[in-house]
């Protein structure tokens, strides 16, 4: 919990990391890094969007509020980010309209940083699609948001074991009031310029079969598409029958 | 100027009647049949080829008086039907049985797998109710090609069932034995697990769907009597007669399976009362299963019902530090075990 | 081609594996991923499960959702917010009305004639395209800019989704979704932003429901009108202590009968044309947070109040034009006008309105806000009353209602006219926002004429069939 206090001291201090930020709004030409943003609905995604790029996006506390994919820009130390802010899913496994579009470009779109956003008082529901993220993408920051509401619900998280069990950068913030943003950016600008190398958590508990399902299949593909950046999660995607992942493998989408 | 209101009212009367009466005509399947005889033959044909492959199937001879009874189609209608049949090598009609060849199995397995995938996919894609996948598949399996089967079965990830429990037939023309018995043949004290469940005929299927019985349900005959079999299962008591309950196709449990009465649905939680989720059945599927998981409603989650709306339904349930609001036909879906 | 074989050796190996793995893997997944995650949790959160605020929530929930309160707080909620907002609108929209039709207008057509612009220009730019925009900006501004910050204070605040989870059995029977409560709500501030709010269902068929129901919440544009008729007519059949409540219930009426036209069009589309179940239904309760008052209303003007407005401006320009060339574009010794009323009246009549009414609905598709004042420039331009109105085309209001009463008795109007008006203004075709949204929504032709058209025929059949009833008695 300490670790959380610093950042917010010296948010008010004049030499914070907000005064190397540069807010872009829409101006997301040129960019040296791209950002996607995912997370579960109602996690206050948007606000943390809103933080980032200065920009307005409505946030409502209701599932399934941002449909759309909407783009921001900023600036930290001279690079420009351009962040995407990808419709709020529960899961990436579910093939809909929403989970098509967010995993897309986590796949396809292979963006530098994932930052996903959690709500801390629900953790426990939303590691399902932060594990599944940690499986497409090597490069992800966890942000632990609502952290104020949480603490009014009387639950504590130790962000360093958090961090160290799933192997990426955690971050508790509460964007409603601005609070560990400036840590945030600072964290995602160290994990883009590979500052900070993750090794992200991996499904274990699995059943012997599916787990060797798994890791033959992943074998099999490493033979027939050798440099495909994420085949075991393609394994897994093959096993559960999803036509998509095929028709990627088949037009070489998946491949470039 | 104005119009008498009373003449008004009945030319309006009739004007609504001739356009009911339109769209009623419109949609009867005789109007359209009409115009496509040439599809009728090779419906007729598919249709014949699929009964005989089902007789075979249950072990029975087929006899052109059977088929005629089966398939509601006059007899002297059917006659020339099966000679040509016979003509084009797809029977042998031997001694007044009627036998496929190679080539006849072939072709009513193909028909099988296209209807079995289209329930398939009308189960797991669409919010068609159950009690139309059939009549609709029966459609599909005339029109559908074998490449686009092929396609559809890629789509829908290679599936081994349909959602009756029938194997899908695979390109090659193999199919996956089962072992099911009729659910009357079980005696008192019988543990089984349903594993598939008849859709033909319609009037039976009905009484099915509206017992809430599903595939994967375990269940335990309590009583057996000339004309009834009673047994309970996830928490409900059921009582059927046997031409019902001969719809139903049962494996008895496995060593490691048990019949566990304390569990029961989740719509049987009431207001206040904790559980722990034991899973979800066979029979929610597609997204809306995928949903659910997602949710947290996974083997072991503790489970609190929270409130019920003011409507009846649906009851709000806290799982995973989250309130999720469930129907109750979604509810039935979710087994548990109480926790005092 | 060694492409495609390398492919489907693929395919044909995880099949096999497939086989073996059974079809429940993605269970099996799903229940591995939450193994993790729960291992995780347990190391890693310490809940206090006793805290207060936990209790607070409840007990909200309680109230919010029992079976004694949960309906009634409902209607109040609903209440207090349409009167804020028909009250509240009163005053700004006075002062839009004056200063953009009292005051810039006088002095715009002041500047083109001193500037000696062709009267056939100053009046199709300014009577025309002008007015129409103004009374659109004066009409509509005020109730949504007050209208859609309640709103989202609601919805941040967590209420909106108890009312769908309040609502959902009576959906449910109609074979829709219980978001569809919000989507139908938005629709009374406007019917546009309520067809892009059904994003929220996620299922495409209860959506669709959503979006061709959508037109029966009385929306903004509309709920001026039925005031303004049920005071002048309705008000005016019971004694004076009572007409302000009367006509006040009249209009509740009307708001009633565009809910159960709500369930009932969703009963008959999910029986019809949108056979099915609830594919995928899911409706999560959030918890309760207090809502950041100043930036609701900052957001909730920039994201709904001014796209909607900027899109009903775009599209009541060009009825204003048209309006003013109507009126004025004369063939033979009557104008076009004259002719669409001569030959639309007879219909209207038998329907319980008439020529001028059927003619304001035709013109002013693109804004609802803008029928009354067609309605009372054709009725004077048309029959010929003295003493009202300030020239062919262009629109008006009356500040008294005994001035607009006696225009429109003129006109032929009856008791009658007015209800079948009321019920008119409920039951027709969407405005052309509305019905550009719903294509842009559903990028299907067929669904957006079903929800432009479904409307219409309904109002023609119920105002027939009032119509007959009422000649009858």
């Amino acid at each position: 919990m300490q670790k959380q206090e610093m950042p917010e001291a010296c948010e008010t201090c004049a030499l914070n990391n907000q005064s190397r930020l540069k807010k872009l709004g829409v101006n997301v030409e040129n960019t040296d890094f791209v950002i996607a943003l995912a997370g579960n609905p109602n996690t206050g995604k948007s606000t943390v969007f809103n933080a980032l790029t200065g920009l307005r996006q409505h946030t409502g506390n209701w599932a399934g509020k941002t449909v759309t994919r909407a783009e921001g820009a900023f600036q930290y130390n001279d690079k420009r980010f351009k962040l995407i802010d990808l419709p709020g899913t529960y899961s990436l496994l579910s093939t809909s309209e929403d989970e098509e579009v967010a995993r897309n470009f986590i796949l396809f779109g292979r963006p530098d940083v994932t930052v996903i956003v959690a709500d801390a008082s629900r953790l426990e529901r939303n590691l399902n699609l932060i594990l599944q993220v940690l499986e497409i993408t090597d490069k992800a920051v966890l942000c632990l948001n609502l952290m104020d509401e949480a603490k009014r619900h009387g639950i504590e998280i130790d962000d360093r074991t958090l961090a160290k069990d799933l192997g990426i950068p955690v971050v508790p913030t509460s964007a409603r009031s601005q609070k560990g943003t400036a840590e945030l950016i600072k964290v995602i600008y160290q994990v883009a310029s590979n500052e900070i190398k993750c090794k992200p958590h991996r499904i274990q508990n699995l059943k012997k079969d599916a787990k060797e399902a798994i890791n033959n299949l992943t074998a099999r593909i490493n033979q027939l598409y050798p440099g495909l950046p994420n085949s075991r999660w393609v394994a897994m995607r093959l096993l559960d029958g999803d036509q998509r992942v095929l028709d990627g493998l088949k037009d070489g989408s998946l491949l470039s | 100027m104005i119009p008498n209101p009373v003449t008004a009212l009945l030319i309006f009367a009739g004007l609504t009647l001739i356009t009911l009466t339109i769209i009623w005509i419109m949609k009867t399947d005789t109007w359209k049949l009409k115009f496509r005889s040439k599809d009728i033959l090779k419906t007729k044909i598919e249709d014949i080829l699929k009964q005989l492959y089902h007789v075979e199937y249950g072990g029975k001879r087929a006899t052109l008086n059977a088929m005629a009874g089966a398939l509601k189609i006059e007899y002297s209608k059917l006659v020339p039907v099966i000679e040509y049949m016979a003509g084009s090598e797809l029977i042998n009609v031997k001694e007044n049985a009627i036998i496929l060849t190679e080539e006849g199995r072939d072709y009513a397995l193909k028909i099988i797998r296209i209807h079995r995938l289209w329930e398939k996919y009308l189960s797991e894609k669409t919010g068609i109710h159950k009690s139309e996948w059939h009549q609709r598949a029966e459609k599909m399996e005339h029109t559908l090609t074998n490449e686009e089967a092929e396609l559809l079965y890629r789509q829908l990830g290679s599936p081994r069932f349909d959602p009756h429990g029938d194997p899908i037939p695979t390109k090659t023309g193999d199919i996956i034995q089962t072992h099911n018995q009729p659910l009357c043949s079980l005696k008192v004290g019988d543990s089984a697990k349903i594993m598939h469940i008849e859709d033909e005929p319609a009037v039976i299927y009905k009484q099915l769907i509206k017992e809430k019985l599903h595939i994967g349900q375990y269940l335990k005959v309590i009583k057996s009597s000339e004309n009834n079999v009673t047994f309970i299962s996830e928490g409900n008591q059921h009582k059927l007669s046997h031409i019902v309950a001969s719809n139903i196709g049962v494996r008895t449990l496995s060593e490691e399976e048990v019949f566990e009465k304390e569990k029961v649905r989740l719509s049987a939680l009431d207001k206040g009362e904790k559980a722990i989720v034991v899973g979800i059945s066979k029979e929610c599927r597609g997204a809306n299963r995928r949903r659910l998981m997602d949710f947290g409603f996974i083997n072991g989650a503790e489970i609190v019902t929270e409130m019920k709306s003011p409507s009846g339904e649906p009851k709000a349930y806290l799982i995973k530090n989250t309130l999720i609001a469930l129907r109750d036909d979604q509810a039935d879906l979710i087994l548990i075990e109480k926790v005092a | 081609m060694e492409e495609d074989k390398k492919f489907d050796q693929l395919f044909e190996y995880a099949s096999n594996l497939r086989w073996k793995v059974g079809d429940d893997f993605h269970d099996q997944l799903t229940e591995g991923i939450y193994s993790d995650a729960s291992s995780i949790t347990k190391r890693v959160v310490h809940d206090d499960q006793s805290h207060k605020t936990y209790h607070f929530d409840r007990m909200l929930d309680k109230i919010l959702t029992s079976k004694k309160y949960g309906f009634l707080i409902m209607g109040l909620v609903l209440a207090i917010v349409l009167w804020i907002t028909i009250e509240g609108a009163n005053v700004p929209s006075g002062l839009l009305d004056s200063l953009l039709l009292g005051t810039i207008y006088p002095a715009l057509k002041n500047l083109s004639l001193s500037l000696g612009i062709p009267w056939w220009l100053d009046g199709f730019l300014l009577d025309g395209v002008y007015m129409a925009v103004a009374w659109v900006i004066a009409v509509m501004l005020p109730p949504m800019a007050i209208f859609f910050p309640m709103f989202t204070l609601l919805e941040d605040f967590g209420y909106l989704p108890r009312v769908a989870f309040n609502l959902d059995g009576l959906f449910k029977r109609a074979g829709a979704h219980g978001k569809q409560a919000l989507t139908m709500s938005m629709g009374w501030g406007c019917n546009a932003a309520g067809v892009v709010a059904t994003r929220i269902i996620d299922s495409p068929r209860e959506r669709l429901i959503a979006i061709i129901t959508n037109n029966f919440s009385l929306c903004n544009g509309r709920w001026p009108t039925q005031i303004l008729i049920a005071t002048i007519f309705i008000g005016a059949v019971v004694p004076e202590s009572f007409s302000r409540i009367t006509s006040m219930v009249a209009v509740i009426s009307i708001a009633f009968l565009g809910i159960f036209f709500t369930f009932f069009t969703s009963w008959l589309l999910s029986r019809t044309m949108l056979k099915g179940e609830v594919s995928t239904f899911s409706l999560e309760l959030p918890p309760y947070r207090p809502p950041k008052f100043w930036k609701t209303l900052y957001t909730s003007l920039i994201d709904r109040t001014i796209i909607v407005l900027w899109r009903a401006i775009v599209f009541a320009a060009p009825a204003g034009a048209v309006i003013w060339l109507i009126s004025n574009i004369d063939i033979g010794s009557l104008s076009i006008a004259s002719h669409t009323i001569n030959f639309l009246d007879d219909f209207g009549i038998l329907i319980g309105l008439n020529g001028v009414i059927l003619l304001a609905y035709v013109v002013a598709i693109p804004a609802n806000e803008i029928v009354i004042p067609t309605i009372l420039m054709l009725t004077v331009s048309h029959f010929g009353v003295a003493g009202f109105g300030s020239g062919d085309g262009v629109m008006f209001e009356l500040d008294s209602y005994m001035d607009t009463s006696r225009v429109l008795e003129a006109g032929g109007w009856t008791l009658l006219t007015a209800i079948n008006l009321m019920l008119f203004s409920l039951l027709h075709n969407p405005c052309s926002t509305t019905i550009y949204t719903i294509y842009q929504e559903t990028k299907s032709w067929k669904w957006t004429s079903v929800a432009s058209i479904l409307p219409i025929i309904f109002g023609l059949i119920v105002c027939f069939l009032v119509a007959q009833v009422w000649r009858l008695i």
